[in-house]
């Protein structure tokens, strides 16, 4: 579950980079327009790839609502975090899953 | 009606969030205690013994079957309900025989001691089920007429969703917008934020609650399209159900059940503790049966979950598996969506949060309609409207209110005397008496002030709770923590968690309020900080052009 | 007293927005279930009986949401129950209309 709500905050962060408006709440530096172009598809990449893991783990029936409810605590998360302390999302939407994915198949 | 369709939309959605909006918080923040109904339960018995051993399921169908033989009603159907994650203690069920002018027979729960094999005394309550089914059957009112209301209720609350989806047009761009610390902005944000995080949830959560009843809601539809038996006919192909096994009157010895629970573990693939419940049918008679059931583990309906075994000869009877059309399930489905029953603790935890997310999109929604007025209502000759007035006052006397009384309930539970007649009642009766004296009482004082008093007293009531519990029973956080007894110690301290947020916002609350003051007593000069407020400015003309 | 005459007489806009409200509450209702007995004989030889009926009336909720917005949309409170007359009578002739070709 903790899998789960750690890769959607990371997809989560990714939609939100893909908008101007918030990219620039979270990073003061510009971002090269191929790179900035890319978040959206890879946030609908790792939003497919978390759905598909929530069907593997727990079942296809229960799964899905699994995937929403992930959803919900990883937005709530983030929408706070972005609201008092930008600066930390870029560097947790990396750490979160790489820690949460070797704790789970290690 | 107005002058674009956004505008209407946006008109319907706020009228039709201020009609029912606080029966609504009812209803959402019952239920969402709901998901939770068997740990509140086992809090309000705390006479329940703690468990500290782990007995094999047949030792404790033993202990069982010797208690029902011992005292059961000579009922031929009976259940044993197992320890389960939710709730440690055996139990033992059935009907008792119908009581004169009742409508149906009665089902008793007892609760069983594993170390002495008999019953549990526990405290008259309602529990935490008291709480859960308020949530669609209201209390003092008939059945229903709760339907209709809760039905009414909830048909607005899927139009409030709908339109608020319509009309919230930026609802992808600002997705992640939270304006913390302007103002009215921040009602608006966190009234958004609240409702699109968990929007899938709110609209199965309604329209699921919707199709609990439908048909007694589209009654002049079934009526018109079927007769009465029909009518049974359909019922019985949507909510499909096992054959009901009935005795033949020919006695006939059964083997002892955990004989037949162990034939049932060697040719069956479930795990070692799965086992939910024991359901007995025909006791002692030739057509006798014995259903084992684990606990839910799916959506939709799994025939492996029941396993029906012959209650003399211990072979197994495979039952044809319930046949479920396409809407069914649909149907079914939604139904253990809304329900939950099949979710483990995290999953369980998970459905708590969003639907305190609900309540408080809810509750939000409230505070907004209050705010956003405000500025023009404090400046009318003869102060606020009684519109105003009333929305504000319903506002303190629920949102806060309603949270005090519920933890009024559960004080009830600890305060009243155990002999007391109609016990359980009582605890209900207080609970309502004394959100109707918080409902009141604002009225009396300004506004501000009683927001404040209802906070503090909401977080003295929630924090003083794990204090009253050890003052008024055995088992204090100390001892129910290191029993590892989680239902009853997690009440506990979520009940102090609760406390500690509404502590969080009083201080939030005194903040804004020293703000505020602050402002107006500058702004007969110049404001204070001219940067804030031209920016502020700003930000509502430029980014509130469309949205609001 | 002209207060009072005021309120009540019917040039009152509040008139307007009750005539919806009662438009929107029972001629919704009766869209609903208008609705579920024209999808349910439309869905019959698909569904079979009782599904189709089912499956009627799972979906009245949406219809009945959809004409409720509807009435607060159109520009006036007549247009609001003209509408709903015709969009009722063309779901029941329809009915009719299914139940001569189903039978």
């Amino acid at each position: 579950m903790l899998l789960l709500i750690c890769l959607g905050f990371s997809t989560m962060v990714l939609f939100c980079m893909a908008m101007e408006k918030h990219r620039q709440q979270v990073i003061n530096s510009e971002v090269p327009q191929y790179l900035s172009n890319s978040f959206r598809p890879m946030a609908w990449l790792l939003l497919v790839i978390t759905f598909y893991m929530s069907g593997d783990l727990y079942g296809w029936s229960i799964g899905p609502a699994v995937f929403f409810g992930a959803l919900t605590a990883a937005l709530l998360a983030l929408i706070l975090l972005l609201t008092y302390k930008a600066e930390v999302v870029p560097l947790l939407a990396i750490i979160l899953p790489l820690a949460a994915i070797s704790n789970f198949y290690l | 009606m107005k002058d674009n369709f956004r505008q209407s939309m946006k008109w319907l959605h706020t009228w039709v969030g201020l009609a029912v909006g606080w029966v609504l918080f009812f209803m959402f923040l019952t239920g969402t205690l709901g998901y939770f109904y068997q740990e509140i339960t086992r809090w309000m018995e705390p006479e329940r013994p703690l468990v500290a051993h782990h007995y094999s399921n047949e030792k404790l169908i033993d202990i069982a079957q010797n208690y029902y033989d011992k005292h059961g009603a000579g009922d031929i159907e009976w259940d044993i309900i197992l320890p389960t994650v939710r709730d440690n203690n055996l139990r033992v069920g059935w009907r008792e025989p119908r009581k004169e002018g009742e409508k149906r027979s009665r089902y008793k729960v007892k609760v069983i001691d594993i170390d002495t094999a008999s019953k549990v005394q526990t405290r008259e309550t309602q529990g935490g089920r008291l709480l859960y089914r308020m949530h669609y059957r209201l209390h003092y009112l008939s059945t229903s007429l709760s339907y209709w209301i809760v039905g009414f209720c909830t048909m607005l609350m899927l139009l409030a969703l709908i339109t608020g989806v319509v009309i919230h047009k930026k609802i992808f761009s600002d997705f992640f917008t939270f304006r913390a610390k302007k103002g009215l902005p921040g009602w608006l944000d966190i009234h958004n934020v609240l409702s699109v995080i968990a929007l899938p949830f709110h609209f199965m959560i309604t329209y699921s609650g919707l199709l609990f009843f439908l048909f007694t809601y589209m009654v002049l539809s079934t009526d018109l399209q079927t007769n009465e038996e029909q009518y049974k006919e359909m019922r019985k192909e949507i909510y499909p159900r096992a054959a009901h096994i009935k005795s033949i009157g020919e006695a006939q010895d059964m083997l002892p059940i955990s004989t037949l629970y162990q034939q049932v573990k060697n040719t069956n693939t479930w795990k070692a503790d799965e086992l939910s419940y024991v359901s007995v049918s025909a006791q002692n008679d030739i057509n006798a049966q014995v259903a084992f059931v684990r606990h839910e583990t799916d959506i939709t309906y799994n025939p492996q979950d029941t396993v029906v075994v012959n209650g003399i000869t211990g072979e197994i009877i495979t039952q044809a598996a319930l046949e479920y059309t396409t809407a069914g399930m649909i149907h079914n489905g939604l139904f253990s969506l809304h329900e939950g029953q099949f979710a483990g603790t995290i999953a369980r935890w998970l459905y708590f949060f969003t639907g305190l997310i609900g309540t408080a999109m809810i509750a939000s929604g409230l505070v907004l309609w209050t705010t956003k007025r405000k500025p023009q209502q404090l400046k009318k000759p003869k102060g606020p409207d009684f519109g105003y007035r009333l929305v504000e006052q319903l506002n303190i006397g629920t949102l806060i209110g309603l949270p005090i009384a519920i933890a009024m309930y559960f004080y009830a539970n600890r305060l009243l005397p155990l002999t007391m007649a109609d016990r359980a009642n009582w605890e209900a009766h207080v609970m309502f008496i004394s959100w109707a004296l918080l409902l009141v009482y604002p009225a009396f004082r300004p506004k501000t002030k009683a927001w404040s008093e209802q906070l503090n007293l909401a977080t003295v009531v929630f924090i003083f709770m794990p204090i009253l519990n050890a003052l008024t029973t055995n088992k204090h956080l100390g001892i129910t923590l290191s029993h590892g007894d989680w239902q009853y110690a997690g009440f506990d301290l979520t009940m102090l968690v609760i406390g500690l947020t509404f502590a969080f916002a009083g201080v939030k609350f005194k903040k804004a309020q020293r703000n505020k003051r602050s402002q107006r007593v500058n702004s007969k000069g110049r404001p204070l900080n001219i940067n804030t407020a031209v920016e502020s400015e700003l930000v509502l003309n430029k980014e509130n052009r469309g949205a609001l | 007293m002209s207060f009072l005459v005021n309120k009540f007489s019917f040039t009152n806009p509040r008139w307007h927005v009750f005539s919806r409200i009662i438009a929107a509450i029972f001629g919704g209702y009766a869209s609903a279930t208008a609705s579920s007995l024209f999808i349910s004989l439309l869905l019959q030889p698909i569904a079979g009986k009782y599904q189709a009926i089912h499956i009627g009336l799972m979906l009245t909720f949406f219809v009945y949401a959809c004409a409720v917005m509807w009435v607060f949309t159109v520009t006036s409170a007549s247009r609001a129950w003209l509408g709903l007359f015709k969009f009722n009578a063309f779901l029941l002739i329809g009915t009719w209309l299914l139940l001569q070709v189903n039978s």
